[in-house]
């Protein structure tokens, strides 16, 4: 066992379950509510629950590197914690957009480019 | 370290779970609330202080901000909240949190004196700022970053600007 992974009484496997999971209830708030506001919230827990994935592996996989702890996993995290803001903020003014001009913001009803 | 990951563990994804499930939208967004407040808590117990920090800064203050007033802009005969019973709320869960931040405190001081793995990581906000400031490892990526970042903002602007010009007759 690594330095790190020892000390940690958390199994590797936990931690990916937990990740699994929430992923999963990000992926039924998409497939299941149709509001796009809710959507977009679902889409934010998938997103963390990668952001979890990806610290965990950085400290169970990486940590054990000869020179130290490297952190490349939280530099990830950084930056798709970024993207993400980004994306939560065009989706948002995407999502008032819809409802100043089609009234509503049910994904269902947003289907004028379907044929 | 067991426990802490349990609790938070457990606040992610209940706070997921109600997220998803709950038929009011602005009950959905407060869940949103304690699951994003839970996976900063997961990323303490990792030792990863930094992004603990950042999770609270950008998510729980500001992504969730974002979202419920996408909820408030977006909802026609929006919540009808009974102000009064709220306000009567509000001491209880104050103290609530208070309590609770002061007990993780004490959780957290005796795990950092069994010298448990949060020592050898954190801190880590450094050694993740020289990444960023070294052109072999992550200065490129960070100056995307924030050209991404200027884009959205005149990007959010324009398309939100009332009467632009695909506004037609809305």
């Amino acid at each position: 066992m690594t330095l790190a992974a020892a000390q940690n009484s958390v199994p590797l496997e936990h931690w990916l379950t937990l990740s699994g999971v929430l992923f999963t209830l990000g992926l039924c708030g998409v497939m299941m509510r149709r509001n796009v506001i809710l959507v977009l919230m679902s889409v934010e827990i998938m997103l963390n629950a990668a952001n979890v994935a990806l610290v965990v592996f950085n400290k169970y996989l990486i940590a054990n590197a000869p020179e130290g702890v490297a952190l490349d996993g939280q530099v990830f995290v950084f930056f798709t914690i970024a993207v993400a803001a980004a994306e939560a903020a065009v989706a948002l003014v995407i999502a008032m957009a819809l409802f100043r001009r089609l009234d509503t913001v049910n994904v269902d009803d947003v289907a004028n480019l379907r044929w | 370290m067991d426990f802490m990951f349990l609790v938070f563990a457990a606040l992610a994804v209940i706070g997921g779970l109600v997220m998803a499930f709950h038929h009011s939208i602005v009950h959905s967004a407060f869940a949103l609330v304690g699951a994003l407040f839970g996976i900063a808590g997961l990323y303490w117990t990792l030792g990863a202080d930094f992004l603990g920090a950042l999770q609270l800064l950008l998510y729980v203050g500001g992504v969730t901000v974002l979202l419920l007033f996408g909820v408030m802009l977006t909802t026609r005969d929006s919540a009808r909240i009974s102000t009064f019973r709220y306000m009567l709320m509000a001491p209880v869960v104050g103290m609530l949190a208070y309590f609770m931040l002061n007990t993780l405190r004490g959780v957290y001081a005796v795990v950092s004196e069994l010298g448990v793995d949060a020592a050898e990581a954190a801190p880590t906000t450094e050694r993740i700022g020289e990444a960023f400031l070294d052109p072999d490892v992550f200065l490129l990526p960070f100056e995307v970053a924030a050209v991404l970042l200027l884009l959205v903002l005149i990007g959010a602007v324009t398309v939100a600007r009332r009467g632009s010009s695909d506004e037609g007759a809305a």
